[in-house]
């Protein structure tokens, strides 16, 4: 893919969510608050997050006591799939922004989730499956660990190893991760674990057995489920956008591989053909949402610094290296 | 809905079903998606209560029920019923001859 044609998309794509702000900002009202983590994603990833400070404040100010988040900014009850959306933004946020309130924030975000944590080393939210939650305060954890975060660290280190114990214990022989409550195809959970939970893991001293080879065989599934057109799970916008930087991370962390580059780039060029005159749905032709927008300026972001000279620069989109 | 209650109204013919025995109507501003199972024709809500993601390109499952095929939540067809904290909108159909009408 061009890559001057990438950077005119995310330049395009980019001022149309900002025109879009009302849909998902907190400063302007209650929000759906993995919507606001996506947004704050891009705002991230397009180096634009210091003109939006009021955004991550607020996200700290609908924080609630037990340092969790609910999956609506007005609603009472902690979750653990969006509060991990949230502290992984905060951390990562702050690195560029300073806030001893936002420092504050994510302190209390690790108290939650080292409370939540089950005994077999899972989490749950009955909004997901058990192996894709764990996946999500696992990669935060991996962050926590990365950019160096001193509080509870021996707690957070054997909370995390717990959490990808976990994982690596529900590993179908064939490589991939499935859930018969929630996805039989298996192919978001792959590509969710191999790159936010497992992956990082090879970057942070590989100290837990298994990691590299439980990451090989993962993505060898995705390469295997991608369909000839270049998408995946049925021509699943969200999906094809999980696999693709799944892809990219993984690859670049492992080493990269041929048949791995060309299945990116594949998937890729599905991507951008199947945007809509702003954005993207959630299946072709389906009309625009700003969550599935932001995934996609989020992909074509990391798909720029895949193919950036330095190999750290798209694992730095990830968190994983400072 | 009328002001009077729900009433009966046209959505489309059997014949109008795709291959797979599906169809997406739009509904007084509603998206609802038709699923005819095993002779019977079901109406949902197309909208997953959960992320909003478009039951009509879910799996079909015994029961029968609809997973949505964004992130899997599972509904009864016939009652919206979810295993999840959620529960869809479902619609009585009627058909006649080959109209297929929801109450709506």
């Amino acid at each position: 893919m061009d890559l001057k044609r990438i950077d005119d998309l995310v330049a395009e794509e980019y001022r149309f969510l900002a025109a879009e702000r009302a849909g998902w900002s907190l400063v302007a009202g209650p929000q759906d608050l993995e919507l606001v983590a996506h947004a704050l994603r891009v705002l991230l990833h397009t180096r634009t997050l210091t003109d939006f400070r009021d955004e991550y404040r607020a996200l700290v100010a609908c924080q609630h006591a037990d340092g969790g988040w609910a999956p609506r900014s007005d609603d009472h009850e902690s979750t653990v799939w969006v509060s991990a959306f949230c502290a992984l933004m905060l951390i990562r946020g702050n690195r560029v922004l300073a806030e001893p309130a936002l420092d504050g924030a994510v302190r209390r975000a690790i108290d939650y989730f080292l409370g939540s944590q089950q005994a077999d080393g899972r989490w749950i939210d009955p909004r997901w499956a058990d192996l894709d939650t764990t996946s999500h305060p696992v990669s935060f954890f991996d962050v926590v660990l990365a950019l160096g975060e001193r509080h509870r660290r021996a707690d957070v280190e054997r909370a995390w190893q717990r959490g990808l114990g976990f994982i690596l214990e529900n590993q179908s022989p064939e490589g991939g991760w499935h859930d018969p409550d929630f996805h039989p195809s298996g192919v978001e959970i792959t590509a969710h674990l191999i790159q936010d939970a497992l992956v990082a893991e090879l970057l942070l001293g590989e100290r837990v057995p298994g990691i590299r080879d439980a990451c090989r065989k993962g993505l060898a599934c995705l390469r295997s489920w991608q369909a000839e057109n270049g998408s995946w799970d049925e021509e699943n916008v969200d999906h094809t956008m999980d696999c693709v930087r799944s892809s990219m991370v993984v690859t670049r962390i492992l080493g990269d591989d041929p048949a791995t580059t060309a299945a990116i780039e594949r998937g890729l060029d599905w991507i951008v053909e199947h945007k809509n005159d702003h954005g993207w749905g959630d299946f072709p032709g389906m009309e625009t949402n700003l969550e599935r927008t932001c995934d996609g300026i989020d992909a074509l972001c990391k798909y720029r610094a895949f193919r950036d000279p330095d190999p750290k620069s798209v694992v730095r989109l990830w968190g994983y290296v400072p | 809905m009328s002001l009077d209650g729900p009433t009966w109204t046209a959505v489309g013919r059997l014949g109008d079903l795709d291959e797979r025995g599906r169809a997406l109507v739009r509904v007084q501003g509603t998206e609802i998606a038709l699923f005819r199972v095993d002779e019977r024709v079901y109406a949902i809500d197309n909208r997953c209560p959960h992320r909003a993601g478009p039951l009509i390109r879910g799996f079909v499952e015994p029961g029968p029920a609809v997973r949505c095929p964004m992130h899997g939540w599972r509904y009864d067809l016939a009652t919206g019923v979810s295993d999840r904290p959620a529960r869809a909108t479902v619609y009585p159909v009627r058909v006649d001859g080959d109209q297929i009408s929801v109450l709506l």
